[in-house]
C-alpha cells in the first residue's frame, strides 16, 4: 500500500514538476502578491490531486485542465480579499524573479508565447482590451464594462470574439 | 444567439459575477454547444496563460503540497466502477507489497481491500496519463527518450519500426523501486514493448509480469530486473485499452495479478 501511495505521488511530484511554472505564473499574474499566489498554487495543486481520477480528455487538455482551475482560484481569491491588499506592491518591487524552469525556458516555450501575441494582435483593440482586463486582471465583465466605459453587452461579446478569434489564430482544434 | 449564449467567453475567463454564473451553469448544463465551446476557450485561455511571465513558484510549495496530498484521498471516479472480474478458483488477494510472500492458502477475497486497490489502480493510471500528456504537451520530454532510444537501437528493426511508428505513444511512468519505467505501444503495429533502466531484481522466486488490459488483465511476458532492460509484449496490443507490471512468481503467469500494479499506462 505504502508502495502505490509513493507510486502516485512520484507520478504527482512529476506533474508538479512539469506544470508549476506555468501554473504559478498565471496565478501571479492575476494576484500580484506572492504570497497569494503561493496559497493559491498549493490549493490547486491538491485540488488537481483530489479530481485526479475524475480527469478525463473530453474535459480537455490536462494543462487546459489545471491551468482552468488555477486561473478560477486566482480569480476568486482577488474578490474574497479587498482588491487594494491582494494585489499589494511587493510584487512591483521584490525584483527576484526565480529562474524559469528549464522545460520551459526553451525555444519552443519562446515559440508559443511569440504565436499567443501574434494572436493576440490579430484581435481589435477593444477584444484585446476586453480579454486581457478580464483574464489576466481578474476583473468581472461588468467591471470591464466600467473600465472601458461600454455597455455590459458590447463586452461580453467582445470578450467571447476575442476568445474565438484567439482560438482561430492558434489553430486550436475546433 | 440567445443572449445568454453569449456569456460562454465571459464563463470561461470567470468573469461572470455570481448571479451571472449560477444562470449561465444552469444554461450550461441543458446547452451542449455551449459545453463544447467551454472546452474549446478554456484551451484558448489556457493558451492566453502562456504571456504570464513564466516564474517557478517559491520551493516551499512542492514541499507543502507533496505533504498536504499524504492527507488527502482523491476523489473516486465519477464513471461506475467496472464489474469485478473475481476468477474462484484463483482466489488469491492483492498483496500490498510486490515481492512479498504471497500465502499458498487461499484466503478469502476482501471485496472492499479488491475496491480499494482497484482505485487505486485508476487514480495511478489517470496521474500517469497526465504526466504523459503533459510531457507530450511539452514536446521536449518524451521526444528526448525516443532520439535516445532511437539511437541505441538502430540496428534493431522491430524496436526501430515501433518507436518510429506514426501512432507511438511513449509513457514514462513514474520510477519503479527507484528505476525508470516505459511503455511505448503503437497499435496500428500491434507491438509493445517494456523499457526499463536501473529496475531492481524481483526478489528471490519472482519475475516481473507484463499484463495487457482487455477489458481484463491478460498475462504477457515475463522479465527479469537489470540495468537497462526491455521487452516487447506479445499479446493484443490493438485492442488493449492499456499496459502494466506486477511483480509475480517465476514460472507460469497467474490468471489475474496476484500483487499490487507497480506502473500501468494507458494506451
Amino acid at each position: 500500500m505504502a508502495r502505490s501511495a509513493r507510486g502516485h505521488e512520484d507520478a504527482f511530484a512529476e506533474l508538479y514538476d512539469l506544470t508549476s511554472s506555468r501554473i504559478y505564473a498565471i496565478v501571479l499574474r492575476v494576484l500580484r502578491s506572492p504570497d497569494h499566489a503561493a496559497e493559491v498554487t498549493q490549493e490547486v495543486y491538491v485540488e488537481v490531486w483530489r479530481q485526479s481520477a475524475r480527469y478525463s480528455p473530453d474535459k480537455g487538455s490536462v494543462v487546459g485542465w489545471m491551468t482552468t482551475m488555477a486561473h478560477r482560484r486566482a480569480v476568486d481569491r482577488v474578490r474574497s480579499v479587498s482588491s487594494e491588499t491582494a494585489r499589494d506592491e511587493r510584487y512591483a518591487h521584490s525584483g527576484t524573479v526565480r529562474d524559469v524552469d528549464q522545460v520551459w525556458d526553451s525555444v519552443e516555450q519562446k515559440i508559443d508565447v511569440e504565436r499567443v501575441r501574434k494572436g493576440m494582435a490579430s484581435l481589435t483593440t477593444i477584444q484585446r482590451e476586453a480579454l486581457t482586463l478580464a483574464y489576466f486582471g481578474g476583473y468581472t465583465q461588468s467591471q470591464v464594462a466600467q473600465l472601458l466605459k461600454l455597455p455590459l453587452g458590447t463586452v461580453k461579446t467582445r470578450i467571447r470574439d476575442g476568445l474565438i478569434g484567439l482560438r482561430d489564430a492558434l489553430g486550436v482544434e475546433a | 444567439m440567445s443572449e445568454i449564449h453569449g456569456a460562454v467567453g465571459s464563463y470561461v475567463v470567470n468573469a461572470l459575477d455570481p448571479s451571472e454564473l449560477d444562470e449561465f451553469e444552469a444554461h450550461l448544463a441543458a446547452c451542449p454547444t455551449c459545453a463544447r465551446e467551454v472546452v474549446e476557450f478554456c484551451e484558448t485561455a489556457a493558451e492566453l496563460s502562456l504571456l504570464a511571465t513564466v516564474t517557478a513558484p517559491p520551493p516551499g510549495v512542492r514541499t507543502n503540497i507533496l505533504s498536504a496530498i499524504k492527507e488527502v484521498r482523491p476523489l473516486p471516479p465519477e464513471l461506475p466502477a467496472q464489474p469485478v472480474v473475481a476468477d474462484p478458483g484463483e482466489s488469491t488477494p492483492r498483496r500490498a507489497l510486490p515481492g512479498s510472500q504471497v500465502p499458498s492458502a487461499p484466503i478469502p477475497v476482501d471485496e472492499l481491500a479488491l475496491r480499494r486497490a482497484r482505485r487505486r489502480t485508476r487514480v495511478l493510471t489517470a496521474l500517469v496519463a497526465a504526466v504523459m500528456v503533459v510531457a507530450l504537451g511539452l514536446g521536449g520530454v518524451v521526444y528526448g527518450l525516443v532520439q535516445q532510444r532511437q539511437s541505441q537501437i538502430a540496428q534493431d528493426t522491430l524496436e526501430t519500426q515501433l518507436f518510429s511508428a506514426p501512432d507511438v505513444k511513449v509513457v514514462n511512468t513514474a520510477s519503479l523501486n527507484g528505476g525508470q519505467v516505459s511503455f511505448v505501444a503503437s497499435k496500428s503495429l500491434n507491438r509493445a514493448m517494456f523499457v526499463a533502466t536501473d529496475l531492481p531484481e524481483a526478489g528471490a522466486g519472482k519475475r516481473y509480469q507484463l499484463w495487457t488490459i482487455i477489458g481484463v488483465p491478460i498475462a504477457d511476458n515475463q522479465l527479469d530486473g537489470g540495468a537497462s532492460t526491455k521487452q516487447f509484449f506479445t499479446g493484443n496490443v490493438r485492442d488493449a485499452a492499456g499496459l502494466a507490471v506486477t511483480i509475480e512468481n517465476a514460472g507460469p503467469p497467474p490468471a489475474q495479478p496476484t500483487s499490487e500494479v507497480l506502473a500501468s499506462a494507458e494506451i
